[in-house]
């Protein structure tokens, strides 16, 4: 039990246990209908995804600020892609391929210039919506999704069969991925080497540069991932998507156990971030909140969440 | 150590519930004895904006006459489409007893729409269309009349002085494209000469005054060649007045347009602006809420409904039907 309790995703799943428990008492006959469980596996998976890569770089002691304008871009890409005669797969394929440029930019940055990640990312957020804006002639971009939405779909209907939306299956296994490309490979455990102290690691021979530019591509393709599943879901490109969305994602890594300052985070413990920020949002449209309360609602959860985190975090050092 | 984490924030979350009331109405004679009153989610393109405020005081009204329960929730970052989307799935998965739903795009939201009658639970659209046949009415106003209802009044003015011309909004638009229709149709009707109706203002009160200006030299406005313009928004009306102000010709130009806003009533109360056609975002609220009533109560409700415009001028600016739109007190409603 002691053992169970140390693990950085403990206190996330209690948040989450916690908060499902309070709305199924206060929204009895709606919260816990199944359709109402898989509505919110489906709504967190953007949020998931980006909340992967996020983890990554700030386990690695950066930060990417540029998630929102770069799922934007994506869905302007695919349904540029799609609006040009492509297939679903290959504009799927081209809106991950971006993402990954966008974030092989950042990393090059990063290490290049040596400019802090906050500054470079911040920049890049402008520019990729601006981008996002231009590709887009400044409109919303309609196409035909070619079977693309399915991927956000409920099942049940034509492609039904695995009880869950494709689209989370694709989350949960990219999370199993990541999780154990921290633990257990040898980049990932240098990515926790660099975040822990970075002068620590360049003298022990870590690859520093590499290490950095791989995480920042491995983010970047994940919001451009994340961005292919927001198209699936609008069906259509919009430039104007997603503004603020980085915040949400960082909150979710940090709730997890995510570290700003670098050399901690969990996998795991940011989708249960992602899922405990959905459960406020689907909670308090079930018991009628006007949206100032959930607003204010949902920092208060996040500060909560986190100041009881710190606590333990000292109770673990002292006992 | 997790008993700790369960209590304090089940502690913020009661604080934060108490205080904030649903907007239940007190159970009316009519309603059928027993049965649980009806839950309509009704989802605007926003919350802050005074139009949408107005929607919500209309549809307050409807439900506390109805005697049905309504849950006003818009995306919580104003326009936002995707939150739009959840917000109507997650309404479905609720299994509310109708959606009522101004969407913020024609496509989008289709797929979402479909899903919700396929549970079972209705869709009645209002303020702007969406490309399905899946939803149960579209309730707004009838942008081609109200674009009728100003340019008839423009035309009475300039009828025998010259020809009008009609500075459009943005291509693409599909209510405006209506409006514009609407007054060429009216203003040929009454055969007044159309000089120009191929130039937009575009999205931004600063390309409308630029687009307006351009527009006015080039047709010798100065020269007394206009005898009468029309616009059709509010961003439109306004760089068009600013232009008329600027180059002296305010009063001397029949002028339509489009909205309210403080400064565009004082440019009424001026005698620049002849007329400005208004809808009627209360009228929308309470009759998007009454058809779908009507709908889960058996009844057969019309396709497209619409909810009217008016023609404000200095003349009736006073009445005080009019002085409700320019200024709705929607206080009673809201607390």
């Amino acid at each position: 039990m002691k053992q169970l309790s140390r693990a950085p995703w403990f206190g996330p799943l209690c948040a989450v246990l916690a908060v499902y428990a309070l709305f199924a008492l206060l929204a009895p006959q709606t919260f816990t209908r199944s359709a109402n469980v898989l509505t919110m596996a489906r709504q967190t998976v953007i949020v998931s995804l980006a909340a992967i890569g996020m983890t990554l770089v700030m386990i690695q002691g950066g930060i990417d600020l540029s998630v929102g304008s770069t799922v934007a871009l994506t869905t302007v890409i695919v349904a540029r892609t799609l609006d040009g005669g492509s297939g679903a797969w290959t504009a799927a394929a081209a809106g991950v391929a971006l993402g990954a440029c966008v974030g092989a930019l950042n990393g090059l940055l990063v290490t290049g210039l040596r400019l802090l990640p906050f500054i470079v990312t911040l920049g890049t957020m402008s520019a990729l919506r601006g981008a996002a804006k231009g590709l887009a002639n400044e409109q919303k971009v309609d196409a035909d999704p070619k079977g693309l939405d399915s991927l956000m779909a409920l099942p049940g209907g034509a492609h039904g069969g695995f009880l869950l939306p494709t689209g989370v299956w694709v989350a949960l296994a990219l999370a199993v991925v990541f999780a154990a490309f921290v633990a257990y490979t040898r980049p990932g455990r240098h990515v926790v080497a660099v975040g822990s102290s970075l002068e620590t690691a360049r003298l022990c021979g870590v690859p520093v540069g590499r290490i950095t530019l791989i995480v920042y591509v491995i983010a970047g393709a994940m919001a451009g991932l994340a961005g292919v599943m927001e198209f699936a879901t609008l069906t259509v490109g919009d430039p104007t998507d997603s503004i603020g969305l980085e915040l949400e994602v960082i909150a979710a890594v940090v709730i997890g156990g995510g570290s700003l300052s670098g050399g901690r985070g969990s996998v795991a413990g940011a989708l249960l971030g992602a899922l405990l920020l959905t459960e406020i949002k689907t909670g308090s449209t079930h018991v009628g909140l006007p949206n100032w309360v959930q607003e204010i609602l949902t920092g208060a959860i996040i500060l909560v969440a986190m100041a009881l985190d710190r606590w333990r975090e000292q109770g673990r050092g002292s006992g | 150590m997790n008993r700790g984490v369960g209590r304090a924030i089940a502690l913020v979350l009661a604080l934060a519930l108490w205080g904030c009331k649903r907007e239940t109405p007190a159970p009316t004679a009519g309603s059928e004895g027993g049965r649980e009153p009806l839950r309509i989610a009704v989802i605007p393109k926003g919350t802050t904006h005074e139009f949408w405020k107005s929607v919500h005081a209309g549809a307050v009204k409807a439900s506390r006459e109805l005697g049905v329960e309504i849950v006003w929730k818009g995306p919580l970052k104003e326009d936002d489409l995707k939150q739009q989307i959840d917000l109507v799935q997650s309404f479905t998965a609720q299994g509310v007893s109708g959606i009522v739903l101004a969407p913020l795009n024609d496509k989008a939201l289709v797929s979402s729409v479909k899903a919700a009658a396929g549970a079972k639970i209705p869709v009645v659209i209002f303020d702007s269309d969406l490309a399905s046949e899946d939803h149960v009415s579209f309730v707004a106003t009838d942008n081609r009349a109200a674009g009728k209802l100003g340019c008839a009044h423009l035309a009475q003015k300039v009828k025998d002085k010259g020809g009008a011309v009609v500075l459009r909004y943005q291509e693409g638009s599909a209510s405006t494209n209506h409006r514009e229709e609407g007054c060429l149709e009216a203003l040929k009707a009454e055969g007044v000469k159309i000089l120009s109706d191929n130039q937009y203002g575009g999205a931004t009160t600063e390309t409308a005054h630029k687009a307006s200006e351009s527009l006015l030299l080039a047709q010798g406005a100065t020269d007394g060649k206009v005898a009468g313009v029309f616009t059709p928004n509010e961003s439109t009306t306004f760089g068009m007045l600013r232009a008329v102000e600027k180059a002296n010709l305010a009063g001397k130009l029949g002028f339509v347009g489009f909205d309210a806003s403080d400064k565009l009533v004082a440019g009424v109360e001026g005698g620049a602006i002849d007329g400005l056609v208004l809808q009627d975002p209360f009228n929308m609220g309470y009759l998007a809420v009454k058809t779908m009533v009507s709908h889960l109560k058996g009844e057969k409700v019309d396709r497209r409904i619409d909810t009217g415009s008016k023609l404000v001028t200095r003349a009736n600016m006073n009445e005080p039907a009019i002085k409700q739109l320019l200024r709705p007190e929607l206080d009673q409603w809201l607390k």
